[in-house]
């Protein structure tokens, strides 16, 4: 597997399902793969206008373009760009590969001189015990060939977490000076932050749990400033707002009594990452934002991706209990109660807990910056992947 | 052709050439409601098992092979001994009845399928609904009467599954062999 080696490439197809989530995912990691492992990696994305949000060099009119060591190519169905097949192909997130892309496959499977390519379905990240389980199965194939199973995830049986290798150091040389993220700040166009006032992101869903933290924040002693991007989360807060969530424009302050309300540009991941740095709390959703939050090392509170029958709790609280596994019980309660109440809803249940909160900042901010080495059981998700193809 | 998401345990399935049993099945729900199926198989063929997980909407497909309604007789270790209408006899390896064994209690009435490859039993398919008594749970934990709060069970037969938190011992309830799921009390 070398950089360049014509038929040793590895192609990712990403299908865009909401704006950022897939996409954020599948671009951190070809980046990863092209960089820390020098692979020659085609990302091919089926939406190239929403990838431009968190790459704003990116052309979507432009079918075949290159950043950061991985060549972008447009996803159009059916495929209009040659396809030829390399050492690896994955499909992100149980998208379905193009036709014509499983035919080549199927071809060379029943060529007796060639040898397709190794096809891995790369899954959502659960901490859901079943993951142990199914992660690296294969998935025999009607048509002979085989796909297999790639599971993230949060123990030594999964396929790890994405992270690069760099990360930790980046954040905690941002961490160490609290002028970066007041230079992050201008750089993002916010104004009337202090230095010791309470900074929490919301880049959640919509849900009515915002509405009571805003009403809590605005009566907080301490100065608060939420800073949220143009989006979903903006929805729920139209009471709070001076025009329609259509209108506002980024850089805008919305005062109430001690809570401001900032409304952020759109930023690539590396500013995203910072961002998360340099707040006090962060409120995530999905899957990226939800294991950068992590890698932050700051509390945080996961709006989980809702699913039929309310499954995404069973989800939520396998989460919070490999998160708390080595947690004091009264500190695990105020936690995972405020996440419960977050995601379904309850603003009383909110209230009561974000207030609890105050009393635990300390060990649950200690929490948070031992969690990531003990989340990523040695091994990040790209450097098993890679071992992954290498044993197969 | 079924999708991966119906295929029951006892169905047969073409692989690669090769028609498997299916032993056992998991369903999973992925990211965005997405189920993911796991199956136990054994290949009839060469004897031999693996592991294999699918998309829930993966087509599969499924062989018909011949099957005979049959109900079950007795137990002679290793074999499962399985009778038709006409009372011919038909042993089934334990192995190839996969959970469906956690299920198998003397004097069982339920009409189950028998299928044959090549003249061998190689598996058995329970029907869709079937009723055991609940040997072991514990007492209510919460007193709830809405049947959103579960607590694991022992059944009959030794099958254990997840049931409504006011079931008691003794009780019979109803399970869908699908997916082991608790329906109701009976």
């Amino acid at each position: 597997m070398t950089a360049g080696s014509e038929n040793q490439h590895w192609d990712i197809f990403c299908a865009v399902v909401d704006n950022y989530g897939d996409i954020g995912v599948t671009w951190r990691l070809a980046r990863q793969l092209a960089h820390e492992y020098q692979l020659s990696i085609n990302l091919w994305v089926d939406d190239l206008h929403s990838f431009s949000h968190i790459l704003p060099q990116l052309n979507p009119a432009n079918p075949v373009q290159c950043f950061h060591g991985v060549e972008i190519r447009q996803w159009n169905t059916p495929l209009d760009i040659p396809f030829s097949p390399g050492r690896v192909i994955i499909e992100a997130f149980a998208c379905d590969l193009p036709t014509n892309v499983l035919e080549r496959l199927i071809e060379q499977h029943q060529s007796a001189g060639e040898k397709p390519p190794l096809w891995l379905n790369l899954e959502y990240l659960s901490a859901e015990t079943w993951v142990d389980g199914c992660h690296a199965l294969p998935s025999l194939q009607t048509s002979g060939l085989k796909k297999f199973f790639y599971f993230p995830g949060f123990t030594s049986k999964t396929g790890g977490l994405i992270c690069e290798k760099e990360l930790s150091s980046q954040r905690e040389r941002w961490q160490s000076n609290p002028n970066h993220k007041m230079a992050l700040f201008e750089q993002l166009g916010l104004s009337g932050i202090e230095q010791d006032d309470m900074l929490i992101s919301i880049f959640s869903y919509e849900t009515p749990a915002l509405e009571a933290l805003c009403e809590l924040w605005q009566s907080s002693p301490q100065k608060i400033h939420a800073l949220l991007p143009l989006g979903r989360a903006l929805n729920s807060l139209s009471r709070w707002l001076p025009c329609t969530v259509e209108d506002l424009v980024s850089g805008q302050k919305i005062v109430h009594k001690n809570l401001t309300l900032h409304i952020l540009p759109m930023t690539d991941q590396q500013d995203f990452d910072r961002l998360l740095w340099s707040c006090d709390v962060n409120i995530v959703r999905g899957e990226d934002s939800f294991l950068r939050a992590q890698w932050a090392a700051k509390p945080m509170i996961w709006h989980i991706y809702p699913q039929e029958d309310d499954y995404h709790l069973i989800k939520l609280e396998a989460f919070m209990q490999v998160y708390c596994d080595n947690l004091a019980p009264e500190i695990t309660k105020i936690w995972s109660k405020l996440n419960l109440a977050f995601n379904i809803d309850d603003k009383k249940m909110v209230n009561t807990y974000w207030q609890k909160l105050n009393s635990v900042n300390k060990p649950l901010l200690k929490h948070a910056q031992e969690w990531p080495i003990h989340a990523l059981n040695d091994a990040d998700l790209a450097s098993r992947l890679v071992q992954f193809v290498k044993n197969s | 052709m079924k999708t991966a998401h119906e295929i029951r345990p006892g169905n047969v399935i073409m692989l690669n050439g090769s028609p498997w049993v299916v032993q056992k099945t998991e369903t999973t729900r992925s990211g965005r409601n997405a189920a993911i199926v796991k199956l136990k198989l054994k290949n009839v063929l060469i004897d031999s098992s693996t592991e294999s997980t699918f998309k829930g909407e993966d087509k599969l497909e499924d062989i018909i092979l011949e099957r005979l309604e049959c109900t079950y007789s007795y137990f002679a270790d290793p074999m499962f001994v399985f009778m038709d209408s006409e009372y011919n006899q038909y042993d089934v390896e334990a192995d190839n009845l996969g959970d469906a064994a956690a299920y198998i209690v003397d004097g069982m009435e339920d009409v189950c399928h028998v299928t044959f490859y090549e003249g061998k039993a190689i598996s058995v398919e329970l029907p869709i609904t079937i009723a055991r008594e609940v040997t072991y749970t514990e007492p209510s934990a919460r007193g709830d009467t809405s049947g959103k709060v579960m607590k694991p069970a022992t059944v009959s037969g030794g099958a254990t599954l997840s049931v409504a938190d006011f079931v008691k011992t003794g009780d019979m309830i109803e399970i869908d062999t699908r997916t082991n799921e608790f329906k109701k009390r009976v």
